[in-house]
């Protein structure tokens, strides 16, 4: 797919990425040694779903928006939790802030487990799919699977599905799991977080390109804790620090024609969110044995090298483990499933940490409830201008290398961000000319 | 469960249409209350991969997309006494996302790992819709037919296991 033009420039194409979730593909166009042009190429179609929110009641966003991806739907039920409970003015209790946040680890540990051992560690160990790095690490993929499973089987309990999660509402939950339920977990969670700790030093002996970027990282912060379901802050690379309310006079999304997904700005600039921007910003945070596993891997306190994303993710994996179990060990029965949240004129913002980096959503309801505009902001939208970035710095620094193997870093450039596709696409802001 | 059981799994979305035919299938199988039988659903396909492990024999429903009628059955034996399947049918398996991770990539992932069953029947339901909601009239007519179907298999597995037992 790599061909030599006439005016003795150079194109690399690929149509449709492997091992990403969602149909995109990329294009990079080289002029006489240079790289003249970079493009992330996201051609899945638009899913309009900020369109079909206006109207709606105020309590259906945990339940539409989490349809917006299979792997991450807690991302959009507690982003979208969040903003209705603040513009209804209404705090939820510990307990229900400690069930979301064990959910949410559910879904941490199912999709960094997908995307650590299923899609990023065939690119280092040298194998086209998992398929083929099973035949000779199957411990590995046997321990994948087992990961895998925990963590639907924790969204299953918590969530009562183990995708697209349903027992999520404005409030709270519509049930609580019994201390019972939860105990089951218990053995696989232990398991779980002693592999994950494991799978550190595992990934860690990778071969990683030697590439740093001056990423301006943007994370949610939060007072006492690495930030999952919640954050109270937003802190960046930059110094900028301000309320999650504040994110939409400091975040611009704009249209690239080459993109199906919006582009996004901070403070006018380029940004990175994601595993990354979350460990080198929130690393204090993390939990001494997470600390001492990713500092004997060799990471210090923060990590620019976006190929070692695939260890910042190991050791977010195992942290998710741990919550989960410290969650568990401080949970009794009988608390209430929900606070009564009664509907309020207003508009508010509500994030959270997806697998993949800060997704923030914005809401305006009338005085009965009905949502009147709604904006959903995943990571996958704002980190496109980052990848691109990534792009055009490993192929000028790689440019020696034959055509398929600057291809096949260029895609492993893309992969390491995890990008969900699907979930940047849900949006285009579609006008209709009339003359 | 034990090795001696056979393992069903209904495999699909309940809320996408034809997708709910596996779990449909599966729920009558189970009330039939057949011995050495479980039953479960699934909508992740790559939970099989587990589920197999100690297992002789497994029955799959799931529908599936031929271009054939919706309401067609069809049969297929993919278990571990059989040939891999043809590259194609899983190769997008391990290159895409999680999306395309399907029934037959979670054969061959098995087949690598040991954990795949000596026989694996599949029935699949030729679906005519996706979409959220119920299941087409088309599949619902045939549902009477599958479960009968199926219930054959699903004997001639159990006489599998118990004469190797």
């Amino acid at each position: 797919m790599t061909h030599q033009l006439k005016d003795g420039g150079q194109v690399l194409n690929v149509g449709m990425l492997a091992r990403v979730e969602g149909e995109g593909g990329m294009h990079i166009e080289f002029e006489g040694g240079r790289v003249k042009e970079v493009q992330l190429n996201i051609f899945e179609p638009p899913r309009f779903y900020e369109g079909f929110l206006r109207g709606r009641k105020f309590t259906e966003p945990p339940d539409i928006t989490a349809r917006i991806c299979g792997i991450c739907p807690v991302a959009y039920q507690s982003a979208s939790t969040e903003a209705m409970e603040a513009i209804c003015g209404v705090t939820t209790t510990a307990e229900i802030q400690d069930m979301r946040r064990l959910l949410y680890c559910g879904e941490w540990i199912e999709s960094h487990a997908l995307h650590i051992f299923m899609l990023h560690a065939p690119d280092f160990l040298g194998y086209e799919s998992v398929l083929e790095m099973a035949r000779d690490h199957p411990d590995v993929v046997q321990m994948a699977l087992r990961l895998k499973k925990a963590g639907n089987d924790l969204m299953e309990t918590v969530g009562g599905r183990a995708i697209h999660p349903v027992n999520v509402k404005v409030g709270g939950f519509y049930r609580m799991p019994t201390v019972a339920e939860l105990e089951r977990l218990r053995p696989a969670l232990e398991q779980g977080r002693d592999d994950a700790l494991a799978a550190v030093a595992l990934v860690a002996t990778f071969d990683f390109p030697d590439m740093e970027q001056d990423y301006n990282y943007v994370a949610l912060r939060h007072p006492d804790r690495y930030s999952l379901e919640r954050g109270t802050e937003v802190v960046a690379t930059s110094g900028a620090r301000f309320p999650v309310a504040e994110i939409p006079q400091h975040v611009e999304e704009f249209h690239v024609a080459h993109s199906n997904a919006l582009h996004a700005r901070f403070d006018g600039g380029m940004y990175f969110v994601g595993p990354l921007a979350r460990y080198s910003l929130n690393f204090d945070q993390l939990s001494p044995a997470t600390q001492e596993a990713a500092l004997q891997a060799g990471l210090g306190e923060t990590c620019r090298n976006p190929f070692k994303s695939i260890i910042v993710r190991t050791v977010e994996l195992a942290y998710a483990f741990e919550e989960a179990l410290r969650i568990l060990d401080g949970w009794r029965d009988g608390h209430a499933p929900s606070v009564p949240v009664a509907p309020r004129e207003g508009e508010a913002v509500g994030a959270s940490e997806a697998p993949r980096g800060l997704i923030w959503h914005r809401y305006r309801i009338d005085g009965e409830g009905i949502i009147q505009d709604a904006q959903i902001v995943p990571p996958t939208s704002q980190n496109q201008a980052s990848i691109e970035n990534d792009l055009r710095t490993a192929a000028q620094q790689w440019a020696d290398l034959d055509d398929h193997t600057l291809t096949h870093r260029c895609e492993e450039a893309i992969r390491n961000y995890d990008p969900c596709i699907s979930c940047a696409t849900h949006f285009l802001d579609l006008r209709v000319k009339r003359s | 469960m034990t090795g001696g059981q056979v393992l069903v799994v209904g495999l699909g979305s309940p809320d996408r249409g034809d997708d709910a035919v596996g779990a449909a299938v599966a729920a009558r199988l189970e009330a039939l209350g057949m011995s050495g039988v479980d039953v479960v659903t699934r909508e992740d396909p790559t939970q099989l991969v587990q589920l197999w492990a100690g297992h002789q024999a497994a029955l799959v429903i799931d529908a599936v997309m031929s271009g054939r009628p919706a309401g067609t059955l069809h049969i297929r034996e993919v278990g571990d006494a059989g040939e891999p399947l043809p590259t194609h049918a899983f190769a997008a398996a391990g290159r895409g996302g999680s999306h395309a991770f399907g029934l037959a990539g979670a054969v061959e992932l098995a087949r690598t790992l040991g954990t795949l069953p000596t026989h694996v029947t599949v029935v699949g339901v030729e679906a005519g819709t996706f979409a959220h909601g119920g299941m087409s009239p088309e599949v619902q007519h045939a549902l009477d037919d599958a479960v009968a179907t199926a219930a054959a298999e699903l004997v001639a597995l159990r006489e599998e296991v118990q004469s190797c037992a």
